[in-house]
């Protein structure tokens, strides 16, 4: 074979037998390894006039097409050499890896059996965010049927419902894909939990809490109001767990949209002009859906349901649906808080999420302590902030200051950020 | 001596890249401290856990090259990381230096290779052009910006001076975007070293951003031109992993423990990712750098990239791209940066000269190979007088061993060997299959046994087939050695080889070889067997009827290849030559290197060997900088036998130093040269014959220019060919 005449191009015969390489190569060097492992030589390069493989293969890279160098702009990139590949390399390893870390990383790892179960399913996504609001109802129920026995009863039910509550709104928002896993997947983010429990626990309590404390004093904490009432807001805590629901889809969306277009953007300006909106429209309907659910919570709850008229229990009294503008407000703040440190943890800007949570719970237990502080002799300043806003509003007017101003912030900063291609990669090559 | 064993999916796993060189190198050298830095590549390499750790291994670090960084957990805060303005400024100049190198085009600089090229080709230079093309080369690598540790305020001076010789206007181009790349190379280290948090860093939207404007800017690559941002994710999320070494705590900047500062040479396996610890150490605390590379790292770079590309979706056009010159520019100022570099074969040399390494900083260090199985075999074989007659084993024989696989060419062997059987009828052929349970499925084998069925048609006496199918491990063939023993001659039809093995195997048994020319096979065999074209059935068959023929001169020449062999591919041969090598790179090395750390940290260190002697420096110095046996004794018995004028030129000061030494030339390959050329054991003992030639060196004006000169340029026309692993099989 050594003898077969080189007839006219012999770099054209070379060309054709190794076409998909030539092809595919980014660098004359490419060329020369892989001619290497072929068997050319130099004394084939010889042949072809050239003094190494090397020359040889600069010399093959200048003559062949590269089709994926010169495309243009709107072509597909990946599409293009891997039908012409030849079977002669195995894929190996790669071929598996791209869709190996997403799978545990995503869902699997931190929820456990029960998360990876439900997730398997394609209505999950669809089903799993109404699961609060479900056990929430279930657990305003079991109140109803049980709650005026007994104080310990109260406790009991209200504890394990909201544990139950917890547990599924956890399950819930591990639905959302979280962008980076290997950033984000640094355990369980225990203080943005706790700083949302109290978020959420001062939008149950909060303001019944201020008001007690403004009037009484600190007696008036463990005094004869306390104990009794169990859930002071029923309509609070059902809006709030309806609204888990639309603020994990639009999350959702919004992540795996984003992640679409980024696949086909050209350019980081060409994606964040088009994520802007995505993230517009997410924000605009989970605002639009905060207080309508909130709305048709206090209906359901104080309507057909009737709940708590007999203990007499919530602040408004005979009429349930007389307080639930003020009510709903600070929920819906709260509410849209939350939905902003969701979207910010789940493309993995944890410390900025866990800044403006914390920020607002602190403002919140501020304003609770500067209450009691200021009846110190000498320090009467201190409350008078407190005491203006309440005046001139309510006492919803503290939570929906705080948990705006934040939620404004962390908006303001996800807009910036999470237009940003870095917030939406995954891993996409493999080690 | 405190050596750096820098690693990259390599030694202290089990399934790593020469973790059996390593292995051998460490039991070998045990007169030295080492301690050894590893970067693994993958979880499964790590879950393989370590090699047995020779005793004398004194510390192991290790980290991962994969899986998410250090400090990248949930690290994305409200203000992008831990940097401040200043250090963001810092981040994005550095950043932004590195990208604009990494996207711009090669062409430019793909000229420069042709001058060092043509000054590292056999016989071409004079004795003075080596030296002047040394010159420039020195000036401009001290003249270059330095943005990063411990700038040296020599460079510009020296630079100034220098004289730019005849490659100093080609080369300009080229060399300003390595020196961008090297500057933000290093400044991103030293960033790393004082604020840490770089992986967060090169995560964050604005490397993107960075990276993005250098693919669109004008002379960038014409694949980066057309990266969308996908695939400008994957090359920093790359890049992070590859630099994943500027941020370890392996350099004992921060009051831990000593770390690389405190070794007295690095030596990295390999030019890329593993490469880079050293090329700080360098930078940082003038630790001398040794690079070896069996194979070519860059080359399994293209290879396992073209792999990825087929693999649908793994990889575009333009992250190959990106992240081949990375690493083509990584490897290049590692061979710049490096004293010395060690080729296994000429196959890398020319890859390595290729990349950018001078070629007069490379020496070819042959691997070495156990030879103690088949000394029975071999021994026997020379014993046997070459007497007149036949031997007395019955059937003139050839055999075949390996891993059989397409590349291997069987079926050209069976059409050769049936040309053989007109010749000689006698003939037998014997095909030994080494690979094992764990090697490749049977097909190809099958395939040339139907192929053999056809050639040679069974007759009615089935014991003496022509063609017969072995596996080692079956009582016939119990070891290897004993399937070198089944015949006289052995052959290799290979189409593509490395470092062929089994060539040498047959070697050390004593046995004469005919094989393709392909690989390493040239300089292997040397000239002691049949060398002929590949895939050429004539040519094989001429040659294996030849010696079949006259087994007088198969044993002859059989008798030359195990002496041939056991001088140039023992294990003791390569363990020896690396004892030279360090203590010739520490010889060249002040031993007082505290002192100049941040003074110079490329000028002067190539001065000449000893070139401050105990006379010249304050006795405490010595004891702190040596600290240790073997490099102690090595460098007072120098002392004690170098004559006064060294110490003349020492007490002279640097800058008699740094003219002395560029006169001196480098020592270049002398020591290892008149060994392989002369074919006499020159690494008997390596302590005695250091300080002869060393002293030797000394005396610059004394030796003639030119004979020097000679010695320097024949060991590259001997080595001029190619390389694989020592226990791997021999495909490149």
């Amino acid at each position: 074979m050594t003898t077969r005449p080189a007839a006219g191009d012999p770099v054209r015969v070379l060309l054709r037998s190794h076409r998909a390489l030539c092809e595919r190569a980014v660098d004359p060097l490419e060329i020369a390894a892989g001619l290497e492992a072929s068997g050319v030589t130099d004394r084939t390069a010889a042949r072809c006039r050239h003094r190494d493989v090397f020359s040889l293969a600069e010399e093959m890279y200048a003559r062949a097409p590269h089709p994926e160098a010169h495309a243009g702009p709107f072509t597909e990139t990946y599409a293009g050499p891997v039908p012409h590949a030849p079977a002669g390399p195995p894929a190996g390893p790669p071929a598996g890896s791209p869709a190996g870390p997403r799978a545990p990383g995503d869902t699997r790892r931190s929820t456990g059996a029960m998360g990876a179960e439900w997730s398997s399913y394609r209505g999950a996504p669809l089903v799993l965010p109404l699961l609060p609001a479900l056990l929430c109802a279930g657990t305003l129920a079991w109140l109803v049927l049980f709650g005026g026995s007994h104080a310990a009863v109260w406790a009991t039910l209200c504890a394990v419902g909201a544990a139950v509550v917890l547990g599924s709104v956890i399950v819930a928002v591990r639905l959302v894909p979280r962008v980076p896993p290997a950033v984000g997947t640094a355990g369980f983010p225990t203080g943005l939990f706790l700083c949302a429990c109290w978020l959420t626990g001062y939008a149950l309590y909060g303001d019944r809490l201020l008001e007690g404390q403004l009037g009484g004093g600190p007696e008036s904490l463990g005094g004869p109001g306390f104990p009794s009432p169990g859930i002071p807001s029923p309509g609070v805590a059902f809006g709030l767990s309806l609204a888990v629901a639309p603020a994990v889809w639009c999350a959702r969306g919004f992540a795996l949209a984003a992640r679409r277009r980024l696949a086909g953007s050209r350019s980081l300006e060409e994606f964040a002009s088009g994520v802007r909106p995505l993230l517009a429209l997410a924000v605009c309907a989970v605002a639009v859906s905060l207080p309508a659910l909130q709305w048709a919570a206090h209906a359901l709850v104080g309507g057909p349901l009737g709940l708590f008229g007999a203990d007499g229990a919530p602040a408004g009294g005979a009429d349930p649906l007389a307080g639930w503008q003020s009510a709903a407000a600070g929920a819906a703040a709260c509410g849209m808080l939350l939905f902003a440190a969701l979207l910010l943890t789940a493309h993995g800007f944890r410390h900025a999420a866990f800044a403006g949570l914390a920020s607002a719970c602190a403002l919140e237990a501020l304003a609770l302590l500067s209450v009691p502080a200021a009846r110190l002799p000498g320090l009467a300043v201190l409350g008078r902030p407190v005491e203006l806003l309440v005046a001139h509003h309510s006492a919803t007017a503290l939570p929906v200051a705080a948990c705006g101003c934040a939620a404004l912030v962390l908006l303001a900063y996800a807009a910036t950020v999470l237009a940003g291609a870095s917030a939406h990669h995954r891993e996409a090559v493999p080690a | 001596m405190r050596i750096a064993l820098l690693t990259e999916g390599g030694y202290p796993y089990v399934r790593g890249e020469s973790a059996l060189w390593c292995d051998r190198l460490l039991r070998g050298l045990d007169g030295h401290e080492f301690a050894v830095f590893a970067l693994s590549r993958s979880a499964r390499q790590e879950e393989t856990g370590w090699c047995e750790l020779p005793p004398g291994v004194t510390l192991v670090r290790t980290a991962p090259l994969w899986g998410p960084g250090p400090g990248t957990q949930g690290a994305r805060g409200l203000a992008g990381g831990a940097y401040g303005r200043r250090e963001k400024r810092r981040f994005r100049e550095h950043f932004a230096a590195l990208a604009e190198a990494v996207c711009a085009n090669h062409a430019d600089a793909d000229p420069r290779t042709g001058p060092l090229e043509r000054t590292g080709s056999p016989g071409t230079p004079g004795p003075d052009a080596g030296d002047r093309s040394d010159r420039p080369r020195r000036s401009d690598r001290t003249d270059r910006p330095a943005g990063g540790l411990s700038a040296p305020a020599v460079g510009g001076a020296q630079g100034a001076h220098g004289p730019l010789g005849a490659h100093g206007e080609g080369r300009a181009p080229a060399d300003g975007q390595a020196d961008r790349f090297a500057a933000g190379l290093y400044g991103l280290a030293e960033l790393a070293a004082e604020r840490g948090g770089l992986a967060t860093a090169l995560r964050s939207e604005s490397a993107v951003r960075i990276l993005e404007s250098a693919c669109r800017a004008p002379g960038a690559l014409p694949a980066a031109h057309a990266a969308q941002v996908p695939d400008l994710l994957a090359v920093t999320e790359r890049l992070e992993r590859a630099l994943r070494p500027l941020s370890l705590d392996w350099y004992g900047q921060r009051g831990e423990e000593p770390g690389l500062s405190a070794a007295d040479l690095c030596h990295a396996v390999g030019a890329g990712p593993a490469a880079l610890p050293g090329l700080l150490a360098k930078r940082a605390f003038g630790v001398p750098l040794l690079i070896t590379e069996y194979g070519v790292r860059l080359r399994e770079h293209y290879l396992t990239s073209a792999v990825g590309a087929v693999a649908r979706g793994v990889a575009g056009a333009p992250v190959r791209a990106l992240l081949a010159s990375f690493q083509r520019r990584l490897a290049r100022e590692a061979y710049e940066q490096a004293e010395l570099i060690t080729p296994g074969n000429s196959h890398a040399r020319r890859w390595q000269v290729r990349c950018g390494a001078d070629s007069a900083r490379l020496r070819t260090v042959y691997p070495g190979m156990d030879a103690a199985p088949f000394d029975a075999v071999g021994e026997q074989v020379t014993d046997l007088p070459p007497a007149d007659g036949a031997r007395p084993a019955g059937a003139p024989t050839l055999v075949w061993v390996g891993t059989s696989s397409p590349a291997k060419d069987l079926g050209t062997l069976l059409h050769a060997f049936a040309r053989v059987r007109e010749a000689v009828p006698t003939a037998r052929l014997r095909i030994v299959e080494t690979a094992g349970p764990g090697g490749p499925d049977g097909t190809y084998l099958a395939h040339c046994r139907a192929l053999a069925e056809r050639l040679f048609p069974p007759g009615a006496r089935k014991a003496e087939r022509p063609v017969t199918f072995e596996e080692v491990g079956t009582p016939a063939v119990p070891t290897p050695a004993d399937a070198y023993a089944l015949g006289g001659v052995v052959v290799l039809s290979s189409v593509v080889e490395g470092f062929p093995v089994s060539l040498v195997e047959a070697m050390f048994c004593g046995r004469a070889t005919v094989s393709t020319d392909v690989g390493a096979a040239l300089e292997v065999v040397g000239g002691t067997g049949l060398l002929v074209p590949p895939r050429d059935p004539r040519a094989l068959a001429e040659a294996c009827a030849d010696l079949l023929r006259d087994p007088a001169r198969a044993a002859r020449l059989g008798a030359a290849a195990r002496a041939r062999a056991l001088e140039l591919f023992t294990v003791r041969q390569n363990v020896e030559s690396f004892r030279g090598i360090y203590l010739e790179l520490i010889s060249r090395h002040r031993v007082g290197r505290e002192d100049t750390v941040c003074e110079d940290p490329a000028g002067e260190d190539a001065g000449r060997p000893f070139a401050r002697p105990a006379e010249a420096h304050l006795p405490g110095r010595w004891a702190s900088g040596t600290g240790n046996g073997s490099t102690g004794s090595t460098t007072s018995s120098a002392a004690s036998s170098v004559v006064c004028g060294v110490t003349a030129h020492a007490v002279s000061g640097a800058e008699g130093l740094r003219t002395g030494s560029r006169s001196g030339g480098r020592p270049g390959g002398t020591k290892v040269a008149g060994g392989s050329l002369a074919h006499v054991p020159s690494w008997a003992s390596a302590e005695r014959a250091a300080p002869e030639e060393t002293a030797a060196r000394r005396l610059p004006a004394e030796r003639p220019v030119g004979q020097r000169a000679a010695t320097d340029e024949r060991p590259v026309a001997e080595w001029a060919a190619v390389g694989a692993e020592p226990g791997e099989a021999t495909a490149p």
